[in-house]
């Protein structure tokens, strides 16, 4: 059973290895969003394809990729590009990026007449973007499941000071706010590798 | 055989597989020359798709992980340079990426515009084949010169891990 301590230790232990010069590799850290996740994540089932960015260690514990399994693969310097066959689990660190495989697997589903759906996990910024658009205004019909996670910020960037202002968040979309716990990389200490 | 008729050839003998999709612009309505190497395709097979070629290629990655093969078909070279995150920063690295876990199967068709008797002009008549072939890692790109050549290339694209680019000459549709 995943609950909020158990994320949080997860990543606590990660930033130990990290701080410790033993991931070779950049890493991102969730934090500060875990019961809105454990919230959502109730309705995703175990055979639905979940899509996320390069903060995405939480995606995966709660779509249930074995903790050992990616402990290891974050220690190999994958924590940008985690992915799993089984369950199915893809992300990609370029924004925007996953959207469209996202939809390409939505709509494999509908055409299989497979009752999966696909969850795809984008930030404030990636929100944004022209390929967002594009791709929700296709999928309105199509078993694709947005949810934006709006920490105001792409690395340090506020996502609302560049774009000028805010947009409506479509019905269709959920939609939370959250103050990042860590970092948009490291720990925030100096390391020594 | 001629070489559109041998792209006729090898688009019947795709479609003829459960697993394979058409897809892209002009697929099921008229508009451009691929289109008349897929007319003769049932309509079930072909799935028409608005203009956003970076969606229509990383849609046909995603689709191909859950098991179909699309056969992505962009209309002119240039048209497909709209696409490159989708092609070279995913789907051509998401063998490395998974660690050969997973191995989509597209098969990409596109063409060097032709220059007669109508020429395109500049940006509808490009050849980026060298440039294809430098960016590009695990996709294997194929340049369609002779007639011959064309069904076992398709053929190879079908039976092979991973994915594909074709590349045809619009010019040859009538040259050869």
């Amino acid at each position: 059973m995943i609950d909020k301590q158990f994320l949080i230790d997860f990543e606590y232990g990660i930033k130990e290895i990290y701080e410790a010069g033993k991931i070779p590799a950049p890493i991102h850290l969730s934090g500060g969003n875990e019961e809105q996740l454990i919230e959502i994540f109730e309705d995703v089932n175990k055979d639905d394809w979940v899509f996320s960015s390069w903060r995405n260690h939480y995606h995966a514990l709660l779509h249930e990729v074995p903790a050992d399994k990616l402990r290891i693969m974050i220690i190999r310097g994958k924590s940008m590009s985690l992915y799993s066959e089984k369950p199915k689990f893809y992300s990609s660190s370029i924004v925007g990026g996953i959207i469209p495989i996202a939809v390409g697997t939505a709509k494999a589903q509908k055409l299989n007449g497979s009752k999966n759906k696909t969850w795809c996990f984008v930030g404030d910024m990636t929100f944004e973007t022209g390929i967002f658009y594009e791709a929700h205004k296709y999928v309105r019909n199509h078993d694709l499941q947005f949810v934006v996670e709006d920490n105001g910020l792409s690395t340090n960037t506020p996502t609302n000071k560049t774009w000028g202002g805010s947009r409506d968040i479509p019905e269709d979309i959920i939609y939370y706010k959250y103050e990042r716990g860590y970092p948009h990389h490291g720990t925030g200490n100096w390391i020594l590798f | 055989m001629k070489y559109k008729d041998e792209l006729i050839r090898s688009m019947e003998w795709l479609s003829e597989k459960e697993d394979t999709i058409f897809m892209g612009q002009s697929v099921l309505y008229s508009g451009n020359a691929i289109y008349n190497t897929l007319n003769t395709l049932p309509e079930e097979k072909r799935l028409e798709l608005p203009v956003f070629e970076e969606i229509q290629m990383g849609m046909s990655t995603g689709m191909a992980l859950e098991g179909l093969v699309p056969i992505s078909c962009f209309p002119r070279f240039d048209f497909l340079l709209r696409c490159m995150d989708s092609l070279v920063n995913h789907l051509d690295k998401i063998q490395e990426m998974t660690e050969y876990n997973f191995t989509p199967k597209v098969i990409i068709r596109t063409s060097i515009g032709s220059t007669s008797p109508l020429n395109g002009g500049i940006q509808h008549t490009q050849d980026y084949t060298q440039v294809m072939r430098d960016i590009l890692n695990e996709i294997n790109v194929v340049l369609l010169n002779e007639p011959e050549e064309i069904f076992p290339a398709f053929e190879k694209a079908y039976y092979r891990q991973g994915s594909t680019l074709l590349i045809e000459h619009g010019d040859y549709y009538n040259e050869k």
